[in-house]
């Protein structure tokens, strides 16, 4: 027989193959092994180092920013990627292809759909698509395949369900048979203490990293029953040296790493040894890890990765949580004054009382972890090789039988469809606090997530500005700050965009959505007066016309009459140089305005070029006259100074008005009174 | 038609010679233009009618600058503009000369992709469920395509040898520049260029209707200079025999714009939509190619240049590059509109700036 493996880029993509091909060796010493995979990705070091063959393709990962040169280019690479791949197929003529996603299988995925059509190539295509929301490319692939194999049963949906097979993870032999008593041996750790293993995957993880040591000092009280293994990684580059960092800030607070109830090790050989000894483990949310962690029985708390693709690791996490297998603890984002970057990360007080109410509550956790090893296989490696023979034989797998046999994705991956589909639900539910916490929490994540990016959406960051409204809709207070830290962001945008008519690196339409929304949902009054000083300053201050208006339209809508502060400020915009900030300032002060020497300031708009200040100064001492702050006396030689001519009407179409009464009587009472 | 019955008969018989009138082009021409302009004010009230029922209507839209109230109900009327070119041009010109069968393909195709436009918005019942941008533009590119593959093609063409792929310029008499095959993006950009900037003029009532009728009246000037031996050698044009055809055409959409002007002036009872605004785009398009004088059309259609870079400025430039507006609403009618100005002063003004334009570029057949 002949194998052709492909997938990779990830350890959770090449590792699965390898596993499956090592063991059909093991029964077939006789069989043919081939590896397709893309230069300089983790497949180039460890695919040799295991004695398989390994051939290359051209591929890149589907661009995200939708730019039509990324999309040309994308399109190149995968065209020549085919061209190459099916060169492959019609040379080695492989039985099975077995591929485990990741664009770097596409190539030969799409050949074989090629060729298989043109009758050139008679290979068995079997899909495994790992995660709990198949990616993009294996959704396509899915398509073309003869067998897909999937982890969780819910990932089935996305496929033809007669031709998917739940397989699980391969998982390595060490990690069943595990024995606890001698791992806390080898490892030196006390028979009566709770074991937290917290760690990155191989790689570490920064986010991991930090947060633990910062959840130390409010372990701290604890440490009697605790024991706090950490593995960090030996991850280096982007600035971070998980070992180094890790031990500078583990230091400031007077741990050596080596402590009677915290160990750091930046490696381990046998991990398996950390998971027999641990009660609780703190990891990422690849599928790799949770299926080790839940083979072997532990409750998990997931901090998945904000940046994976399709936030796959998310939705792994959310699957193995409503199952009750784990906790997830979201990442958050915040804001860094020193380099004015939003970055993502978990604070460590959060982390910290989870793993105390987890410490407490001995039967929950054994809840959760019996709740995980069930979600996973054991004789995952038996029914892959199982499922590739029946595959080779032409038998068909047992259809699933799922309830709901819908694709179901969650909120949309588009960022302006997430933000209608959180609005709609908040909505439907009748509010943010009638949201359930975990949902809640959930969207909350997708704004911190938005507001990280720094992706091109619409507009220039325009991500993280569907993050700054999502932050208003849901009203994340705890976001404030750092809204307003975009706000008053004062770093220039580039030479030639401030020649153009830019100004800051936030730009404009970003700086008004950030007062339209989370100031303005959130409110003048709850907001404090940090909000107040942000608003008041980007109406005197800020360059765009749009965000000037927007500051003056809440402050007539949220201040309250007699408000001195505000209302010089607005006096002072009297003198702005845009006819639309000037309409909004006028009608704002005739909101708010309390002082009769407002009328001096008034009196020049009696004559303004644009006849809708006109119109909002007329209004606004229309409003001055019903509150009494001016006096019919006041006014009354300046009606024949306001000039009335305007450039517009209001067009009245008789027929149309009878018709939309008619419209709106039909509506209100259907049944008739 | 009426040409070929009119050439038959006044060889049939001495009474009949008069139908030599029939090979003036200017003849046809007028002719042509009343035609298309009665057919309309007389055919117009009924076709309307027919449309709505037919339930070809402007699907709510509503922008939150608009003066409320201000939405009149409108009905998709393109077709009538459309049918009333095509009938009179079937009647009055030679149809079997490229010029008209170019120019006629172009009306058709144009308005087809339009038709399909508005359809699908009537279907889904709203104005963002349209043909995608994408998908429009490629169904433009594939007509400019064959359109420029002719047009270029030497056996095939029916401008005279050599002159096709010239490039004139307004104000300079001589083609300033060969550009061989080059020719071919640079016809299909103008063409599917000139098209987009008529369907986004077309924003307020009668606003894209009377510059296109400016515009068409002042290359039909051209066309007619140009089919004419004595004339294009007096104001040194190139000559192109068979052109002429263009300018009956260019008459008869002129007739067709005023009589549907006659009911899409403000207040409308009817709207072109995409059928039309395409359609009179497509033609335009084709004209501006067909008599050698694309540049003139910076002059001439000075009005939809504008309307469509409002646009480029506003969307590219401002909101994807900068993250901020330069108007308050683009195309820029709109962003007079969120000014406070009545929609009848935005139109009358855009039809005086149209106005000069047009005699500025009518200008240019005698300041080279």
């Amino acid at each position: 027989m002949k194998y052709l493996l492909t997938g990779g880029g990830t350890g959770g993509h090449v590792y699965p193959a390898l596993a499956v091909a090592d063991e059909l060796r093991r029964r077939d010493p006789e069989a043919k092994f081939l590896y397709v995979g893309v230069r300089g990705r983790l497949e180039e070091s460890v695919v040799p180092a295991r004695g398989y063959p390994l051939r290359f393709v051209h591929a890149r990962p589907f661009p995200r920013s939708r730019s039509p040169f990324a999309l040309v280019w994308f399109a190149l690479h995968l065209s020549l990627g085919i061209l190459v791949a099916s060169v492959l197929l019609l040379h080695f003529r492989p039985h099975v292809i077995f591929g485990t996603g990741g664009f770097v299988s596409a190539p030969i995925m799409f050949a074989c759909g090629v060729l298989r059509r043109l009758g050139l190539c008679r290979a068995r295509l079997f899909v495994y698509s790992p995660d709990a929301q198949p990616g993009l490319l294996n959704q396509i692939a899915g398509r073309l395949a003869d067998r897909i194999g999937v982890v969780f049963e819910q990932a089935g949906r996305w496929f033809d369900m007669k031709r998917v097979a739940i397989v699980g993870f391969p998982v390595r032999r060490e990690l069943l048979e595990l024995d606890r008593a001698a791992a806390r041996v080898a490892l030196q750790i006390p028979e009566d203490r709770f074991v937290v293993f917290a760690f990155g995957g191989s790689q570490g993880s920064r986010v991991i990293n930090r947060a633990v040591i910062e959840a130390l000092p409010h372990l701290q009280a604890q440490k009697d029953g605790l024991f706090v293994l950490h593995g960090t990684g030996r991850i280096q580059g982007d600035g971070y040296d998980a070992v180094a960092d890790t031990a500078r800030e583990a230091a400031a607070l007077g741990l050596d790493g080596t402590d009677t109830w915290y160990r750091r090790q930046d490696y381990f050989d046998a991990i398996e040894m950390a998971y027999a000894a641990a009660d609780v483990v703190i990891c990422r949310g690849g599928i790799s890890t949770l299926t080790e962690v839940g083979v072997c029985g532990l409750p998990a708390v997931i901090v998945p990765l904000s940046t994976a693709a399709e936030d796959h690791q998310t939705v792994n996490a959310r699957t193995l949580e409503r199952a009750g297998a784990a906790h997830v603890l979201f990442e958050e984002a915040g804001w860094s004054d020193a380099d004015g970057a939003v970055t993502m990360g978990v604070r460590g007080e959060r982390l910290a009382s989870i793993v105390q109410e987890l410490l407490q509550e001995g039967t929950a956790r054994t809840a959760m972890g019996a709740a995980a090893r069930k979600l996973q296989r054991r004789d995952s490696l038996e029914l892959l090789i199982r499922e590739i023979d029946s595959l080779v034989q032409g038998r068909r797998p047992t259809p699933l039988a799922l309830e709901f046999p819908v694709a179901d994705g969650g909120p949309p991956t588009d960022p302006n469809r997430l933000m209608r589909f959180v609005s709609h639900r908040v909505k439907e539910v009748g509010g943010v606090s009638k949201l359930c916490p975990k949902e809640l929490a959930y969207l909350r994540y997708q704004a911190d997530r938005h507001l990280a990016s720094e992706a091109f959406y619409e507009i220039p960051l325009g991500r993280r500005n569907v993050g700054v409204k999502l932050v208003g809709l849901l009203g994340y207070e705890e976001r404030l700050d750092l809204v307003l830290s975009l706000l008053g962001d004062r770093r220039p945008a580039s030479a030639m965009q401030r020649w153009a008519g830019g100004d800051y690196r936030h730009p404009g339409i970003l700086r008004r959505n950030a007062i339209d929304f989370p100031l303005a949902m959130i409110g003048l009054e709850a907001g404090g007066p940090r909000v107040r000083a942000a608003i008041l300053e980007s109406l005197a201050k800020d360059p765009y016309f749009e965000v000037r208006a927007a500051a003056a339209r809440l402050l007539g809508q949220q201040a309250g009459p007699g408000d001195a502060d505000v209302e010089s400020a607005l006096s002072a915009a009297l003198e702005d140089p845009t006819d639309a900030v000037l309409v909004e300032v006028l009608a704002a002060l005739g909101r708010i305005g309390s002082r009769p020497e407002l009328l001096e300031g008034l009196r020049p708009f009696y004559v303004h070029r644009d006849w809708r200040c006109r119109q909002e100064t007329v209004h606004a001492l229309e409003r001055l006259l019903e509150r009494g702050v001016l006096q019919n006396g006041d006014v009354a030689g300046d009606v024949e100074q306001i000039l009335s001519t305007s450039p517009s009407f209001e067009p009245v179409f008789p027929l149309k008005n009878s018709l939309d009464s008619l419209a709106r009587r039909l509506r209100d009472e259907p049944e008739g009174a | 038609m009426l040409y070929y019955l009119g050439t038959y008969l006044q060889h049939s018989g001495e009474a009949l010679s008069f139908l030599r009138l029939l090979d003036s082009i200017s003849f046809r021409a007028i002719a042509g233009a009343i035609t298309a302009l009665l057919f309309t004010i007389l055919f117009g009230d009924r076709i309307i009618l027919g449309l709505y029922r037919r339930g070809s209507r402007d699907t709510k839209r509503s922008f939150d600058f608009a003066v409320a109230g201000s939405h009149t109900p409108k009905t998709y009327g393109g077709p009538l503009l459309v049918a009333a070119v095509l009938s009179s041009a079937l009647l009055w010109c030679q149809l079997h000369e490229t010029f008209v069968l170019m120019s006629l393909s172009a009306i058709v195709w144009f308005a087809g992709l339009g038709y399909l436009d508005d359809h699908l918005k009537i279907r889904h019942g709203t104005s963002d469920r349209g043909l995608s941008e994408s998908a429009k533009l490629v169904l433009q590119c594939f007509f400019a395509l064959v359109f420029a593959g002719i047009y270029v093609l030497e056996p095939l063409s029916p401008l005279p040898p050599g002159l096709a792929t010239q490039l004139y310029v307004p104000f300079v008499k001589t083609p300033v520049l060969d550009l061989g095959w080059g020719y071919v993006p640079f016809i299909m950009f103008t063409l599917v260029a000139i098209a987009n900037s008529v369907n986004i003029a077309d924003g307020i009532d009668g606003l894209a209707v009377v510059p296109s009728a400016f515009a068409v009246a002042v290359y039909g000037a051209f066309a007619y200079v140009a089919s004419h031996a004595r004339i294009a050698e007096f104001l040194i044009f190139p000559f192109m025999p068979g052109a002429g055809e263009v300018a009956i055409i260019c008459c008869i959409v002129f007739g067709a714009c005023l009589g549907f002007l006659w009911f899409n002036s403000y207040p409308a009872n009817v709207i072109m939509g995409d059928t039309g605004s395409m359609a009179l785009g497509g033609l335009l398009g084709t004209v501006v190619v067909l008599v050698k004088q694309e540049f003139l059309f910076l002059i001439v259609g000075g009005v939809f240049v504008g309307e469509a870079l409002s646009v480029v400025i506003q969307e590219k430039i401002g909101l994807r590059w900068l993250g901020r507006r330069f108007f308050r609403s683009a195309p820029i009618h709109h962003h007079f509109q969120a000014q406070g100005l009545a929609d009848t002063k935005i139109v009358i003004r855009f039809w005086i700036v149209a106005g000069i334009l047009a005699l500025i570029g009518l200008a240019t057949l005698k300041i080279r």
